[in-house]
């Protein structure tokens, strides 16, 4: 029923949206009130306005060198490690990415339907029928179940949950980014299979394409590049995950950023911040352009 | 696109992936200490865990949950109103002398200068915004404002104002023109043509991308608590602290559920929106 359908008989004044955008209204004046929220808390205290004030007048100076009162002899330049910083930054969520590329294809294609209800690849044995009515339900139901369990743990949670159990460690930080990623693009993968148009697939199928040739050149190329185009999304959130993850200890730019507002050296922590921006400012119109030629 | 790739498996490889006896050692100490403390090195007992755990949430999970909640609730409402309001000067469509209209626009250069200014500024502001992540915005503000809720909520709001702000004015670009060319036609200044012309396109998408960011906001506000804050990752924190890691467990997968019951709710919305 459409809108203009609806106009004749509507029940009540307002619209199903207006009624999801007031309720939405409505919750965050809940939320106000239950945290007991006022205007004065915005106004820092006499310590808080004395730090924001040294904090922020460094915003436009930031060090070039290191500010730390003992600098050991053979420590690298203060550039240099802002620079190694950004570039284990990159590294750990480019593995990041590429693992959570390798769990998202492999969690995506059992999480989809495409493969056996709408028949793109239809099923030719009475054990395949079999198959489809009894095991592909009960994989498509239980691979779900596991991304939206994937999914629902922050990277923050799950790298807290890796230190607890195995310690600091270059490959927990890239598996506790990976888990919840793998499952995001699990989601959209499938979701994108699921919604793809079937009509490339239908005319292999017709022609007498195994089932997994239907699927590898009909509906893959289809999704590949808005695939893409997500990926590289995805690579720039993980670049921010994992510069947060140094906050934790591992050898990022939230580590130093940590390390120098500790210490107060807060030239420094404006020099890893821009760094950082420079860091996903720089990624984000490489994506950008990428996305464009994809969709070109 | 190659390059990429080649750049993810170069980092892949890269990395010290250990299959030791040490990890399945600490992998199994792990598991023991998962176990609800009165349960540990004793047989198993589901009503004794049923107890352990309702008693841990009718202590401090249940307020946690509704503080975590609220957090997101307020921070994304904030973030919306601002995000929308920013999306009109950030798109070029809007952000020029004579908006929407067939006429070339070599006229009034002065004019035109100050809404590219208008429009670089906006852009720069939300870039920034963007580029810095939430846990970052919350370690600088605490240390001005203190341990209070309003730390997760601006440093929430700051980021999603970028995000919102930026697809907003992404929909206000891709908007139909022919619609705002057919009202400037009939003489409608700028802002009737907002306001008739592109709110109706402009409300749904920026609804569904607003519920989109919320999902977010919700995992996010868990996570800040553990700079100090009074959500769900305080007690996170507090349970790592103490060395509790049944708690700890505990205490993460009440997250996950807060956040499916989000994610729930933000899917219900996102389809009313989208079949109205």
């Amino acid at each position: 029923m459409t809108p203009a359908d609806a106009v004749g008989k509507r029940p009540w004044p307002v619209g199903p949206r207006a009624i999801v955008l007031l309720s939405l209204l409505a919750a965050g004046a809940w939320g106000v009130v239950y945290l007991e929220l006022d205007l004065s808390g915005l106004v820092p205290g006499a310590g808080g306005i004395a730090t924001a004030k040294r904090f922020f007048a460094r915003a436009l100076s930031p060090a070039w060198v290191s500010e730390a009162r003992f600098v050991p002899a053979d420590a690298p330049p203060l550039l240099i490690g802002a620079l190694e910083g950004a570039w284990q930054t990159i590294r750990f969520a480019a593995a990041a990415v590429a693992l959570s590329l390798v769990i998202g294809i492999a969690l995506g294609i059992p999480a989809s339907t495409a493969l056996w209800a709408a028949d793109p690849a239809g099923a030719r044995t009475a054990a395949g029928r079999l198959a489809r009515r009894s095991l592909f339900p009960a994989v498509y139901v239980s691979t779900r179940g596991l991304i939206g369990f994937l999914r629902s743990i922050h990277e923050l949670l799950w790298a807290v949950l890796f230190l607890v159990a195995f310690g600091l460690n270059d490959s927990t930080a890239v598996v506790a980014i990976a888990l919840p990623y793998g499952g995001v693009l699990a989601k959209i993968f499938s979701e994108m299979l699921d919604e793809v148009p079937r009509g490339s697939a239908n005319a292999l199928r017709e022609i007498g394409a195994r089932p997994l040739q239907v699927m590898l050149f009909g509906l893959i190329p289809r999704v590949a590049a808005d695939f893409t185009g997500y990926t590289f999304y995805r690579m720039e959130c993980a670049l921010r995950a994992s510069a947060v993850l140094g906050f934790f200890g591992f050898p990022t730019l939230g580590l130093f950023i940590r390390q120098s507002f500790s210490a107060t050296n807060y030239g420094e922590v404006w020099t890893y911040l821009y760094t950082l921006a420079v860091l996903v400012i720089a990624f984000d119109a490489w994506s950008a352009a990428v996305r464009r030629r994809l969709a070109s | 696109m190659f390059a990429a790739i080649l750049c993810a498996a170069i980092g892949l490889g890269d990395f010290g992936w250990d299959f030791s006896q040490q990890r399945s050692r600490n992998l199994t100490r792990f598991a023991e200490e998962m176990r609800p403390f009165p349960l540990q090195h004793v047989p198993w007992d589901t009503r004794v865990a049923w107890q352990w755990s309702t008693e841990l949430f009718s202590d401090r999970g249940a307020t946690a949950a509704a503080q975590t909640l609220a957090i997101s609730l307020v921070a994304i409402s904030i973030a919306g109103l601002i995000g929308l309001a920013l999306s009109l000067p950030a798109a070029r469509t809007f952000a020029r002398p004579d908006a929407w209209s067939r006429a070339s626009p070599d006229s009034r250069p002065l004019a035109r200068m100050a809404w590219t200014s208008l429009y670089v500024t906006t852009r720069a502001v939300l870039i920034a915004l963007r580029s810095m992540p939430e846990y970052v915005w919350a370690f600088l503000l605490l240390a001005a404002l203190g341990p209070t809720p309003w730390v997760a909520v601006c440093a929430l709001a700051f980021h999603n104002v970028g995000t919102l702000g930026r697809l907003g004015a992404e929909t206000v670009e891709n908007a139909e023109p022919r619609v705002f060319e057919s009202l400037r036609g009939l003489g409608a200044g700028r802002f009737q043509i907002v306001a008739f012309g592109l709110w109706p396109q402009l409300l749904p998408r920026f609804l569904l991308f607003h519920f989109y960011r919320w999902e977010t906001c919700v995992r996010e506000a868990t996570v800040l608590g553990m700079l100090g804050i009074a959500s769900l990752g305080f007690w996170i924190d507090d349970a790592r602290a103490r060395g509790h890691t049944d708690e700890l467990v505990f205490w993460v997968l009440l997250g996950s559920v807060i956040v499916l019951v989000g994610d729930a709710a933000s899917a219900v919305a996102r389809s009313v929106v989208r079949r109205a």
